[in-house]
Parts: C-alpha cells; structure tokens; sequence
C-alpha cells in the first residue's frame, strides 16, 4: 500500500526530492542519524599532498539539464531494490554520464590552473547521492558519493586551497530552471536569504577555504554573485527561460566553459584573489520549511534532535535558532532529509 | 555473502516455513550424526525441514567432498592462491539495495557495471599474485547478489579457476585445502555493528565470534583457512574494514579503497589507484608468504563459537535459522534471545553453519 501510495506522490516526490535526499532508500545502510550519535561524523578524505580543489558537482544544476526526468532516476522514495529498474532513460542513459563528464571538465581544468589533488562531491540526491560513474571518473579524483553527514561538502576541511560548485541552482522561488534550496522555502543568516551555494560557503569560510568558482543558470550565478561579495568566477551554462525550460549549451560546449572556468579559478585563488566568506556571530537562522510538508513532518522537524541546537517555532512552517557554528546548519539539512522524503 | 533479495526471500520463506509444518514427519535424525551430541533446541518441525539446501533439490555435496574435488585441482610445486570475493567493499560500491543486487527484472545497471568492477579487482589481484610467483588461482563467489555468480566469466583472468553458484557448501570457503598456499579477499566489508559502508556478517545481528575474538566474514573464511595451515596475505575493502581485519590479521597486506563517511556513502578512491595498489599488494602478499612471513591465526580447540540472529528476520525465517540440522547448538539467551553458542574442534561447520543461516535469508 505504501508504495502505490508513493507512486501516486511520485510527481510531487520528485519535485520534492530535488532539494532532499532519500535516506529513506537508503535501506541498506545506515542512515546518516542525529549528528550525536553519527560515527561518521568528522571523518575526513585520504590526505594527498600539493593544492586541492574540492569540486561540488550539483547534478541538479547541470548544463543542457531542465526537466526533473533528466536528473532524478525515479527511485528516490525508498523504493526497494528489487525495483530501481525504474530509472528515467534520460536520467539512467544519457545525464548521469553528461554529469560525470562535466565533473570531469572541472577537474581537468582545476588541474590545468595547478590543482594537484581532487576531490568531487556527488551531491545531488538522485539515486541515493549515485548519480556520478565512479567508472567514468578522472583517475585522479577521490569520489564522494552516498549518503554522509555535510553531504554536499562532506570531507571538505582546512588542507583544501579552494571549493569550486559546478551545477549550481537559483535559491527556492526565484525565477531558475528548477530552483530549490534543500528542504526550504527560504534559509535566511542574520536577515539575509541565501541558496544552497552560500550556505555551504559559510561552513566552508569556517575552515578557511573560499569560493572560486560557481557554474550553473544565469539565475544562480545572478543571486551568488550578491550573496558572496567577495566574488568567485561565474560560469554561466544555461539561461532560465522557465522553471523547468531554458537556453542550453552542447555538453561539449559546456565542458569547454567548466574546464576554462576551473583553471581561471584555481589560477586566480592560488594569487589570493579571493576570500573565505564570512558572516557575523552569532548566526541568527530562520528557515520555512517546503510548502507541501504535511502537518506530521513539520512536527518531525520541530523534534529534531541536534547537540547544540535549540530550535524555536516562527509560524506554522518556520523554525529558527541561533548558533556559532555553521556546521550546525549543515546538521540541519542532513537532518531534515528524512523527514521530507519519508 | 550479501542481504540483499532477504526482503525478497522473506514473502517465499513465510509461505514455505508454514506450508513444511504439512508435510509429514521423518527428517529428524538425517542430520544428527554430523556436529556429536545432542541438539538442545527444540526438536526439528515434522518434514523435510528447511534447514539445509536440500540435496535433492539442489544436489549439494558435503563439503569434504567439495574439498576433495577442489584439491585434486591443485598441481604439486606451484602456488596456489584461493581468493575470497565480495561486492560490498569494492571500489566505489556504496548502495546495497541499487548497485549489490540484479533487480526484479535482472538489470540494474549499477549492479552490472560493479560486476566488471569485481572482475577488475580481482583481476588486478591475480596479476599481482602471479608477478609474486602465484601459480594457480581459486576464486570463490562469496556474494550472493546474482546468486552468487557475479564475476565476469568472460572477462576474468584466463587462468582464474571459479567456484560459483549456490547452493553449495561452505559458501564463503568451499573447498579450501591444505594443497592452497595463501588466501586472498576483495571486496569484503565491515563485521555487523561496525561503522562502514555497508557493514553486516552474513544474516547476523552482530559480530561472530570464536573463543571471545570477533571475526567478520574474511575472519571466518581466514579462520576455516588457517586449519588447513593457509595464510592470509591480502585483503581489500574500505576502511573500517581495513581497520577490523589489520586488528585480527596484522600480518596481512591490507588495501583501503574507499572511506566510509556513513552505512551508504563515502570517498571513493578512483579505480585505477585502487587497481594498481591491489595488484601491488598481491604481489607483496605471495613474496612474503615464500618468505615465511605470513602469519597464521589460530585459535585454541576447542572452538567456542558464538553468533546472534538478526532480529529483523520474521519468526518463521528465524525459526529456519536457528535450526542447522545436525549441530549441537545451544541457545545463548544471557546474550539475547536470538543467539546461540556451538563449541567444535572444526572449523569448517562454522562455515555450514553460517551456509545453512544464508539458506533462510537467500533460499533461491
């Protein structure tokens, strides 16, 4: 009954899930669990020595991608394995290796600018963070995939010379091509709203490591650009003309631009062109929770348990507390993934 | 070994646990003679009970038999490596209801593509066993995806001898013999309760152990292998299991593919360095093992065994579980209510032990 009921929902679901993961499919493992009792939590990437990049690679935000068939596989809500032939042809055949490859560009170019170590993180939930080919990944690159605390930047610490974000997607009701922003409505840090993007630069600002280059719709890079002033080099892969429509680039093309953009980035971040972004404390964050969410989630939101944070009701879907430790925002999100999906 | 299809195989095994309370008396005996002494639990339901891979569906042999045809397998003067594969712990690898099992409809890609994965792995560790001197390779089919027939027949190492398919004894060590020079693993993953990617040990609740020291399931493959005086001289997997096995095994050649940053993800070290350092270390492993160095881990007889169901498992399965026909086990309910201890001076009926718990969850 629970999966005819989901398949119903799958539309819905799939929207949703665009800025959730799918810890629920996660049946094999263990989820990620209160950060508290998180074993994981905190563990870091194999050391490697010279300059490292750590490249996000949003695969919601992917050049030439405009339709959710394109970059969720369909077997997000915790459908069983014995079902994930399910996936969307476009997705399965053609973007996850589009994805991959443009992955791949932003190392290659990362490495042209004088980058000697590469980590990607797989951080878009399709697929229970699957979607990269581990098979198909430059050689050289340590790989982040599945589900793991701080997921979009899991791993990310103070060894690492610059965070790079190719896919980047326009915050939660602005006018990008499939715009969200985790499980949110809005996430807003001492009154300002920020995207997925910023958070991250905020956890990442603590360790010292800036932002130097940020590619994804025109609408993305647009409302970065005024969220993160100490700048990063833009690379603009597609122009929203619609929520799910817009002005796209041959995958070549766009593994042209990513690449060029990489090398300009580590270049100009290695000539300390840019600076870790910062934000004053205490950070004062409210957050509204995803129109949709049913009664039960809000509550299951409003009973997440997190060392370190009190969260305070601010209307029927917003929530707020304050904290000096952006890391606790990423626990937030993690959190939250299965509470959305469930 | 794998739990995946165990959700699948619950549906069959409920109907079928029900449908043998029906079918008569007379199983009883057939399997007593094996462990000595009498079973304490409680007495095998009538019929053809579902406790062991029955021979006359399946024909599988006993497992001195399978030994006996494996060894004769063996040539005199060279060296022989058996080699032990998983799916779970390969490079990689971090889904195991997506990229560990075939899928309903026996094509999931991931699956697939991780099937290559394996055969590279292993692959990568014959060539470097055989750069060490390694002569003869066995390659037991330890996952249970695919039911265990996983690594590519036609893309493996042409000198790679395959032991795969199930049912068939000991699944993890079949025919492992004292004519083996050294024991290989890759693709294993983390003892159940441990923190990695994936982590489990065939159906159990928790950690097996023998004589108080916990063994995963390359423990328990090494442990059935070092009565034969094998060594264990390579292993693979990510890195709470690199951690468990250099504990248990510290004289073996230790490979971390992958670090596990949670039960389903992590950092996936690429392929190709993964490839080069199994083959390395294989290499490594064989010249050490010429040279005396490996060491062998025993343990004092008798072996006291003792192992917990997991209790995700509905009663009839458990019911199954609980029931390996013809050993001496005893409930152990100081240590929880699905748990049991068996003390033995072999070691390989703890591999048909586990081999008739895998027959519950996995009943193809």
């Amino acid at each position: 009954m629970r999966v005819n009921r989901l398949r119903c929902l799958m539309p819905l679901l799939i929207l949703a899930a665009l800025g959730v993961a799918p810890l629920a499919a996660q049946r094999g493992g263990r989820g990620l669990g209160p950060p508290a009792n998180n074993p994981f939590q905190g563990k870091g990437l194999p050391y490697e020595t010279g300059f490292r990049a750590y490249i996000v690679m949003n695969m919601a935000g992917m050049g030439a991608a405009v339709d959710p068939k394109e970059i969720m596989s369909g077997t997000e809500t915790g459908a069983p394995a014995q079902t994930n032939t399910a996936s969307y042809a476009d997705y399965e055949g053609r973007f996850r290796s589009l994805a991959t490859q443009e992955a791949n560009a932003a190392v290659r170019g990362a490495r042209l600018g004088g980058a000697k170590s590469f980590a990607v993180s797989d951080a878009h939930p399709a697929n229970g963070f699957g979607s990269l080919l581990p098979w198909e990944m430059d050689s050289a690159a340590i790989l982040i995939r599945g589900t793991r605390p701080l997921f979009m930047i899991a791993g990310l610490d103070s060894t690492f010379g610059t965070l790079m974000f190719d896919g980047a997607v326009a915050s939660a009701g602005s006018n990008g091509i499939m715009t969200h922003t985790f499980g949110f409505d809005a996430l807003t840090v001492n009154g300002k709203k920020l995207n997925e993007v910023a958070i991250m630069a905020l956890i990442a600002g603590e360790m010292g490591v800036s932002v130097s280059m940020v590619a994804g719709d025109d609408a993305a890079i647009e409302e970065t650009k005024a969220m993160l002033p100490a700048g990063f080099v833009p690379v603009i892969t597609k122009y929203a003309v619609g929520r799910i429509a817009g002005i796209t680039y041959s995958p070549a093309k766009v593994r042209q631009m990513i690449s060029a953009g990489a090398a300009e980035a580590v270049r100009r971040e290695k000539a300390g062109a840019f600076a870790p972004f910062k934000m004053d404390k205490p950070y004062h964050v409210e957050f509204t929770v995803q129109n949709g969410m049913s009664d039960d989630n809000i509550a299951q939101v409003a009973a997440m348990q997190i060392p370190g944070l009190t969260l305070e009701r601010n209307g029927a879907r917003g929530f707020r507390f304050t904290t000096d430790n952006a890391k606790l925002i990423g626990y937030v999100i993690d959190a939250m993934q299965p509470v959305v999906i469930r | 070994m794998s739990r995946h299809g165990m959700s699948l195989a619950l549906c069959a095994l409920i109907a079928g646990a029900s449908a043998l309370q029906s079918q008569g008396t007379g199983r009883g005996a057939s399997g007593a003679g094996r462990g000595g002494g009498a079973a304490v639990l409680p007495p095998a339901p009538p019929g053809d009970a579902d406790t062991l891979p029955p021979a006359k569906y399946f024909g599988v042999t006993e497992y001195d038999l399978a030994r006996t045809k494996l060894e004769k397998l063996v040539k005199p003067g060279g060296f022989a490596v058996y080699i032990v594969t998983d799916m779970e712990g390969l490079a990689g690898v971090v889904n195991n209801g997506r990229e560990m099992s075939t899928g309903r409809s026996g094509n999931s890609p991931d699956h697939q593509r991780f099937r290559q994965e394996l055969t590279d792995e292993l692959n990568a560790a014959i060539a470097g066993a055989r750069l060490g001197g390694a002569t003869q390779f066995f390659v037991v089919e330890g996952h249970g995806g695919n039911n265990f027939r996983n690594v590519l027949v036609d893309k493996v190492d042409p000198d790679a001898i395959l032991l795969r398919g199930w049912p068939r004894p000991n699944v993890m060590e079949t025919g492992v013999n004292a004519k083996m020079n050294m024991m290989m693993v890759v693709g294993n993953h983390p003892n159940a309760g441990t923190p990695g990617i994936i982590a489990h040990s065939y159906a159990l609740g928790s950690a097996l152990t023998v004589n108080g020291i916990k063994l995963n399931e390359s423990g328990i493959s090494a442990f059935v292998g070092a009565e034969f005086g094998v060594p264990l001289g390579m292993v693979a997997g990510d890195d709470s299991y690199a951690a468990e096995m250099k504990e248990t095994f510290p004289s073996a050649e230790v490979v971390t593919v992958k670090v596990a940053m949670s039960g389903a993800g992590g950092a996936m070290l690429p392929f190709a360095r993964v490839h080069a350092q199994i083959k390395a270390a294989a290499t490594k492993a064989v010249q050490r093992a010429k040279a005396g160095q490996l060491k062998l881990v025993t343990f004092a007889k008798p072996y006291h065994i003792a192992w917990c169901i997991r209790n995700t498992f509905a009663q009839p399965v458990y019911e199954v579980m609980a029931r390996p026909a013809g050993f001496a086990i005893r409930p152990d309910s100081a240590s929880g209510p699905r748990c049991f201890t068996y003390d033995t001076n072999k070691a390989e009926e703890i591999g048909t032990i586990m081999n008739l718990v895998e027959w519950a969850a996995l009943k193809p």
